[in-house]
């Protein structure tokens, strides 16, 4: 996807206020999840949500897609703001790509990224020429475009994920809910994939909130690094990384990435001593 | 190679030799009872008996009385075939897709899965008279019980996670339903309509035994009042016949329209 003049991602501002998820625990009373946890982004950019398993993650990210769990009011309590709109249900500036890629086994490659566009609300804002160069394009960008005719099952665990990422882009969101995306990937072609959200990412310059329990990959991407505590989750840490992407290696042994990792095991550590699992991939 | 391995392969040469072995033994033993008279003939016809007889009925000298019967029993299954899936169809979709409306319907439904439908028979024929209609409507009815059921279960279980992201991309409810849910739920809804339609050909020979004029199972029914073993056999067998050759071509038709679903 090439950056077009007059193509860009429409300013966005997402405000998360003193959001409180409770469950009903097992054994009877409530567990609170996530506790009073506030957060503001106003600007393009790739934010990191990192925090141990099962620390709430998917919770808050679900949230601001808009998806709730059956039967339970979500948040418990707390706002969500999109361009200042309470958000209560799927917004249609924003885009989810799920850790389990979502595509229809019963659709090809090509009918996978156009999907959104045979809904009613995308027919309506897209004409046909424009959402067919858009998906050619896209399919072009991930380097899918010669497999297009192909079933996912057909596909790997990376080109599955890739055709998510083209079907997300595709609609030129303002803002990209990513939920461990890469977390089902054997290391290389993890990296292979951070890669290709960097180069996307340049192209599209959106919000981004990417979910991850992975430090390397946070510190790979994140021009923002946001560490959570586990049981409840709280905001443990709220950091920028003003490295430019793609971080070369020699950046990412630098003293001031060994530090930024250094401080991000410390606080996971320290809030989760020990409960949570935190990945550290060389 | 171990007899205990639920997902040992066998090639389709291994599984033909079995199966034409199987038939094989039963028309030995068969035609050992039969033929050395431990049964008698007007329990138990001989094999060949059979054979004749099937002869027989497909030409008598004058008119083929199978081939008749077959083309009767075939345009009723047909007939409410398509009746049971333009009405079971959608209403279990509908079931399926909104547990309100599943909730509503299934007590008038899910009670028949377990009744005796043949009961029913009786009743339809005051109802409805013993023509055409009330054939029809039995197996209608008899069909139509299962499949509604089966097309709901095929729609619940489609996992979430289709309709969450369908929603998320901008689908409105229903756009979730008729763009995600369905076509996902589409092979399953075919194994019930396959169900349904191979289950009709049971209830047939139930329909056509009253007031029976035409179709196979007024053709057994008239050899059983004969005494004619041997029809009756030859009967059966095209029966079982038929079933077998709907079931594999509904099959067939299914793989090729969804040939995806494999992949599941
Ligand atoms: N519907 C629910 N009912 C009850 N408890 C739930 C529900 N959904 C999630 N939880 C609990 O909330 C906690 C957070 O879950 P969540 O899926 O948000 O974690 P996560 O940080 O995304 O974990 P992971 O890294 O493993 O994906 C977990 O302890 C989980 O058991
Ligand atoms: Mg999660």
């Amino acid at each position: 996807m090439e950056a077009k003049p007059g193509a860009a991602p429409q300013p966005i501002s997402l405000v998360l206020k003193e959001i409180v998820q409770e469950y009903p625990a097992p054994g009877g009373g409530i567990t609170r999840v996530i506790d009073r946890i506030s957060l503001e982004f106003d600007r393009p950019g790739i934010n990191i949500l990192l925090g141990p398993s099962g620390c709430g993650k998917s919770t808050l990210l679900n949230m601001m897609g808009g998806v709730r769990p059956p039967g339970l009011l979500a948040p418990t309590s707390g706002t969500i703001l999109i361009n200042g709109a309470e958000c209560t249900d799927a917004h249609d500036d924003a885009v989810m790509v799920f850790q389990r890629y979502a595509n229809r086994p019963d659709l090809t490659v090509y009918e996978n990224v156009a999907f959104p566009f045979q809904l009613s609300l995308w027919k309506k804002k897209v004409a046909k020429t424009e959402w067919q160069r858009r998906v050619e394009d896209m399919l072009k960008a991930v380097g899918l475009a010669d497999k297009k005719d192909l079933y996912p099952a057909q596909l790997s665990g990376g080109q599955n994920q890739r055709v998510a990422l083209a079907r997300a882009l595709a609609l030129r969101p303002a803002l990209l809910l990513m939920d461990e995306p890469f977390g089902a990937l054997d290391a290389q072609i993890r990296e292979e994939m951070q890669q290709l959200l960097i180069d996307l990412y340049k192209a599209w310059p959106c919000l981004i909130l990417f979910v991850t329990h992975d430090v390397t990959e946070a510190l790979k991407l994140g021009d923002r690094v946001i560490v959570l505590s586990t049981q409840p989750a709280t905001v443990a840490d709220d950091f920028i990384i003003a490295e430019p992407r793609p971080r070369s290696s020699t950046w990412q042994r630098s003293t001031e990435a060994v530090r930024l990792e250094e401080r991000i095991l410390a606080q996971l550590h320290q809030v989760s001593a020990g409960r949570g699992a935190v990945r550290v991939s060389i | 190679m171990s007899l205990w391995n639920p997902y040992a392969s066998l090639t389709s040469g291994q599984r033909r030799k079995l199966g034409v072995a199987a038939i094989l033994i039963v028309l030995a033993i068969w035609s050992t009872l039969s033929g050395f008279g431990l049964v008698g003939p007007v329990k138990l016809p001989t094999p060949w008996a059979v054979v004749q007889a099937m002869g027989y009925l497909a030409w008598n000298g004058e008119t083929s009385l199978l081939l008749t019967a077959t083309l009767w029993s075939t345009g009723r299954v047909v007939a409410a075939g398509i009746l049971v899936v333009l009405v079971g169809v959608p209403v279990g979709i509908l079931m399926g897709a909104a547990p309100k409306i599943n909730a509503f319907l299934s007590p008038l439904i899910d009670p028949f899965r377990s009744a005796p439908i043949v009961a029913l028979l009786p009743i339809l024929v005051m109802w409805l008279g013993i023509g055409e209609t009330m054939k029809i409507a039995f197996l209608f009815i008899g069909a139509v019980v299962y499949l509604i059921p089966m097309v709901r279960d095929a729609v619940q279980a489609v996992p979430q996670s289709y309709w969450i992201s369908a929603r998320d991309l901008g689908a409105t409810h229903w756009e979730g339903i008729t763009k995600a849910i369905v076509p996902m739920a589409m092979p399953r809804i075919a194994d019930a309509i396959i169900v349904g339609i191979s289950m009709m050909w049971t209830y047939i020979t139930v329909a056509e035994y009253v007031n029976a004029r035409e179709g196979l199972g007024q053709l057994i029914q008239n050899a059983r009042r004969f005494s004619a073993m041997d029809q009756v056999f030859a009967g059966i067998i095209v029966i079982i016949a038929l079933a077998l050759v709907t079931y594999q071509l509904m099959l067939r038709l299914k793989k090729k329209l969804y040939p995806w679903e494999t992949s599941l």
